[in-house]
């Protein structure tokens, strides 16, 4: 039988929310080892354990801060990615939403277990003391999630008017970063579309110059030899592909940590570059949540792939056969588990 | 393993040999040379490389399907995925069809590129494909800066070295709709055998010509060298000993089975290029693979021992073998790596075949008028400017001129208002043109803006190809139309075709101009007095402009530097030669040829006919001297027949808005039409044809056109063409009919 070639895609910031509190419930032995792990590297940092954090009940101050969300979101994502049966499936590339980029590079073998954990946890720490500027999310899609130029241009006027960015391309929305002030000018500019513009709560200015700083210090703290090269190809915020072979290590560390930090995370083109160039069978949201579903849809629709061609097309797709296969959902992870 | 599947043989050869480490050895003895190649940068070109040969592989099988329908492929080629690297996607590069590599190595510059499925979707002939729309495999990209070529004979050099003139020209004139980055240069490349072609060997003596003068044309031309011509033998070093001691270009030799020896040679050509501006002559010695197309048996004319020692060149051995001595990656991750690349290729080439296709003749020609690159005018110069642009002359502007003088001025408002326009030609500066149309454009505008050519059509065409590729608008002149047909494939066969299998993303806007046709007063003689446009009568997308008076002349050379301008539209403007002193009727002083310069907003749309007279007895459709003739006639067989006629000027002789003419015709149940050019094949036996097929009342529509014989010289030169006499003969047989 030929095995299911699959696109991995790694949720961001964001995707641990109330209703996926107690997603690590995995028996398996080696995933237990791999959160154990996880867990005694928090203990050595005096850090409440992400096995904790995942049963407490849901606090937004408490799980949705840096330290601790990325921790949370990166055990749930390795959990799900242990979980594919490779008896039957072939990842064929893997890629990220955000900081979903450092959970793709240790999945693909660029970073080993412990600099995974120190990636994550450095990266996810950042702003502990102090939250560099915010995130807004605004949608610039219609109701059947096609994306409107004129809105997408009129949007992008306001922002540079505001001396914001586009700190990621998020399908048929756009997340926005900057400084308090020029936040503060687009909610009160931006049209409003039903709850948009809306704050991403606990949020930094991801990806966006203002980051400089801590660009700065990741490069000081996590040396160029935790990189090495992936052994499943990398698609990355640019839609650049790095491949086994080719990968340079110290650009994918420049990378990493300088320009994905600074410039806007093009998730879409991300996507874009997964389906055509890897035209794989199933594209593989890991968890947790599913909040990424919605988003690739949307550049689905955007590429008019599979002719799918607005979100009702969507939906009848994806019932008729989930090319979208989101692990959060039980329905859909039986298809690729273990 | 049948011996006639080479494609088979290659496949597990290179498996076979990696795993034997059987490897070619080096050609070039690179010892001496200072290494120029990263670990990464190798490894990267090798695994385009393998994908290239994979997509050659892939559709060869795709087209014993019938999902594939040309395979010319680039195996053989590899090597030119270091051109792509080189140089940056923002240099512009006119390719030739082996050239999936450099496609491949290229979007590598640009995030979110997605080449092996773009180049799938061009294989299937799908309307996805970003460049042609399923209109052709072509390789090509508007965002790499790689205009589609279909052409396999070289036809895209000329403009590639126009492209090039145009670059440090834009940067002199300060051109605002320069498209090209001012320190960039042109790449274009071709095969050995294309260099026979005369667009070959023109687009580089021009290339030289320009540099010898001490002008800038940093263009790098790259000869990929695969010793074959279809089943023709290149001769042994033609290409080195043809081109390594030209004046004028710089000739670099690479060996294109060498990663290596080609980043090195190729960065030193590129460099050279780019800083002293200058042609150069990048000679890549290589091997072709695979045949010359999926359908070439290669065993009916090479022995089967000269194959297989042409196939174990294979570059992807040789860069195996590279991989391998340097220690980068081990044979098995080659063999893995190798595998992985057929696997991508073919999961996205079979997910491409179900892709949709062009269904529809509107779907097929939708992109044959380029219409996305629609420009907002300049604006019309100041009164003041004007005045001071014409001098003396201005006063004169009121006066009835004749339409030589009435050119003249409108392409000096021209020249004032698109800062873009640029007038080149063979004697059209200092002499201003054999006839004087463009006359003292030179003293006023200057030699950047108005200069003389080599005497050659075709690079004078090509060269305003390249112009329009990077935001000029030229308006080159030919000095007479019988010279136009050795030049005719760069408006056939480049420029009229170049929105259709680019979907409009690429334009050459350009206004030709061709002083033209018979019934010259002098010596008479074919070469000056052509008279035949049909080699413009069927190519779709091109605008023909035949004026026959003064005013009609400047109103439609404005429409058709603005249609140029504003849609890039490739304008063909005739102008009759007899006609250009023409100032008198009927008799001598009447003045009645004579006319005002039209106000500086006049123009005729394209499509737009002329009508003088409103009698309904006869209807005569004209243009050019043929319309002169029939004016003069007019009198005589009004007079004659006691009634009144009417006559069109066409004045386009594309884009005839024929329900307009019938509707003109009214009840008129009597047309004839005039046509001076030759009766095979001219407009007017298209427009017979069809006014007969529409027109379905009582209806007698004649063709009264000059004889198909070539133009005599002397007191002959008139007799084969329709005269005053003659029009009113068969005008007046007709109406009494």
């Amino acid at each position: 039988m030929n095995k299911k070639r699959i696109v991995v895609v790694c949720p961001g910031r964001g995707s641990y929310t109330a209703e996926t509190c107690g997603y690590l419930k995995s028996e398996d032995k080696l995933i237990k080892e791999q959160i154990n792990f996880i867990d005694q590297k928090r203990k050595d940092l005096k850090e409440p354990t992400v096995t904790a954090l995942d049963r407490m009940p849901f606090n937004k101050k408490f799980h949705m801060i840096g330290e601790n969300a990325s921790i949370l979101i990166y055990s749930c994502s390795l959990e799900d990615f242990l979980s594919i049966n490779n008896s039957t499936t072939e990842i064929v590339a893997i890629m990220g939403n955000s900081m979903g980029w450092y959970s793709a590079l240790s999945f693909s073998g660029a970073l080993d277990q412990l600099n995974s954990f120190k990636v994550v946890q450095t990266m996810g720490s950042m702003m502990k003391d102090n939250i560099i500027g915010g995130q807004i999310i605004y949608p610039i899609i219609n109701d059947s999630w096609i994306i409107e130029k004129n809105k997408n241009n009129q949007v992008m006027q306001l922002i540079e008017k505001a001396g914001a960015f586009v700190s990621i391309n998020y399908g048929g929305y756009l997340v926005i970063g900057g400084e308090q002030e020029s936040l503060n000018n687009l909610l009160k500019t931006l049209p409003p579309v039903k709850q948009y513009p809306y704050q991403l709560p606990y949020h930094g200015a991801f990806h966006t110059p203002l980051l400089k700083n801590i660009s700065k210090k990741a490069k000081k703290l996590l040396s160029q030899k935790i990189i090495q090269k992936p052994t499943i190809p990398l698609i990355d915020g640019n839609g650049k592909i790095w491949l086994p072979w080719s990968a340079d290590k110290k650009d994918l560390w420049e990378y990493t940590f300088e320009e994905q930090v600074l410039r806007t995370y093009n998730f879409s083109e991300s996507i874009k570059v997964a389906i055509k160039e890897f035209c794989p069978d199933h594209l593989v949201l890991l968890g947790p949540g599913n909040t990424l579903g919605g988003a690739v849809g949307q550049i689905l629709i955007e590429h008019n792939w599979n002719d799918i061609d607005s979100k009702d097309a969507f939906f009848k797709k994806q019932n008729e056969f989930s090319y979208l296969i989101s692990m959060s959902l039980d329905s859909q992870r039986k298809l690729i588990a273990t | 393993m049948s011996i006639f599947n080479r494609t088979l043989i290659i496949d597990k050869n290179f498996i076979r040999f990696v795993n034997s480490e059987n490897f070619p050895p080096s050609r070039v003895n690179l010892s001496q040379e200072k290494e120029e190649a990263s670990v990464p940068e190798i490894i990267s070109l090798f695994e385009t490389q393998v994908l290239s040969r994979h997509i050659d592989i892939k559709s060869r099988s795709l087209k014993d399907e019938g999902n594939c329908y040309y395979t010319i492929g680039s195996s053989g080629h590899e090597g030119n995925a270091v051109f792509g690297k080189v140089f940056p996607y923002t240099d512009l590069a006119f390719l030739h069809y082996r050239s999936s590599s450099f496609f491949i190595e290229r979007s590598k510059q640009v995030c979110g590129m997605t080449p092996i499925y773009d180049l799938g979707l061009s294989f299937v002939a799908s309307s996805d494909d970003p460049i042609s729309g399923g209109r052709h495999k072509v390789i090509g990209s508007k965002k790499l800066n790689m205009p589609p070529q279909t052409s396999t004979i070289a036809s895209h050099l000329p403009k590639a070295v126009g492209a090039a003139f145009s670059i440090d020209r834009a940067k002199n004139l300060k051109i605002k709709e320069t498209q090209l980055k001012k320190d960039s240069v042109i790449i274009c490349s071709f095969g050995d055998a294309s260099v026979n072609h005369a667009a070959a060997l023109t687009a580089i003596n021009t290339a030289a010509w320009i540099n010898d003068q001490g002008g800038h044309v940093p263009i790098v031309f790259i000869c990929e060298d695969n010793g074959l011509g279809i089943s023709v033998n290149t001769n042994k070093n033609w290409i080195e000993n043809s081109f390594s001691n030209r004046p004028g270009i710089n000739y670099v030799k690479t060996d294109g089975l060498n990663l290596i020896d080609l980043l090195i040679q190729t960065r030193k050509a590129e460099k050279i290029c780019r800083i002293n501006r200058v042609p150069i002559f990048l000679h890549m010695k290589t091997v072709r693979l695979l045949g010359h197309a999926g359908s070439d048996i290669e065993l009916g004319y090479r022995s089967l021992s000269d194959i297989e020692k042409t196939e174990f060149n294979d570059p992807l051995l040789h860069s195996a073998r590279i991989l391998i001595e340097k220690k980068i990656i081990s044979k098995e991750e080659i063999i893995n790596l190798y595998e992985h690349m057929r696997n991508r290729v073919d999961h996205v080439f079979n997910s491409v075949i179900s892709r949709p296709k062009l269904s529809t003749v509107k779907n097929v020609m939708s992109t044959i008028i380029p219409n996305k690159h629609k420009k907002e005018l300049p604006e019309i110069p100041k009164p003041q400017l004007r005045k001071d642009l014409f001098g003396k002359e201005y006063k004169r502007i009121k006066e009835c001129q004749h339409m030589a003088k009435l050119l003249n001025y409108a392409l000096s408002d021209i020249l004032l208002r698109y800062k873009n326009t640029i007038i080149f030609g063979e004697d059209v500066a200092e002499k201003g043109g054999v006839y004087h149309i463009t006359a003292d454009l030179y003293k006023k505008f200057g030699v950047r803006r108005v200069f003389n050519s080599p005497l050659d059509e075709t690079s004078i065409i090509g060269f305003g190809l390249g112009l329009g590729h990077n935001g000029f608008l030229p308006i080159p002149e030919i000095q007479f139309l019988a010279y136009f047909h050795n030049a005719e494939d760069q408006i056939r066969g480049e420029a009229a075709t170049l929105p259709f299998f680019s979907m409009g993303q690429y334009t050459n806007p350009i206004v030709l101009r061709i002083p033209g046709l018979a019934y010259q007063k002098g010596f008479g003689g074919h070469f000056h007095n052509d008279n035949s446009l049909t080699i413009f009568r069927d190519i779709p997308g091109v605008i023909l402009a035949v004026p026959s008076n003064g005013k009609d002349a400047v109103r439609m050379l404005r429409t058709s530097v603005r249609e140029a301008y504003q849609n890039g539209r490739v304008v063909i403007f005739v102008e009759p030669i007899a006609l250009y002193t023409k100032k008198d009727l009927h008799e001598p002083g009447d003045n009645k040829w004579a006319f005002r310069y039209p106000e500086i907003l006049d123009e005729t749309s394209v499509g737009e006919f002329s009508k003088y007279g409103n009698g309904k007895a006869l209807t005569i459709i004209s243009y050019g001297n043929g319309l002169y003739l029939s004016l003069q006639a007019k009198k005589e067989i009004e007079k004659k027949i006691n009634k009144k006629i009417q006559i069109i000027d066409l004045c386009w002789l594309s884009d005839i808005n024929i329900t307009k003419i019938i509707k003109s015709i009214g009840l008129c149940k009597k047309v004839l039409i005039v046509d001076e050019c030759r009766r095979t094949g001219c407009h007017g036996e298209g427009l017979l044809a069809q006014l007969s097929s529409i027109i379905n009342h009582e209806i007698s529509i004649k063709l009264h056109a000059a004889e198909d014989s070539f133009i005599p010289i002397g007191k002959a030169a008139k007799i084969t063409l329709p005269s005053k006499n003659s029009i009113v003969e068969q005008a007046i047989s007709l109406v009494n009919e």
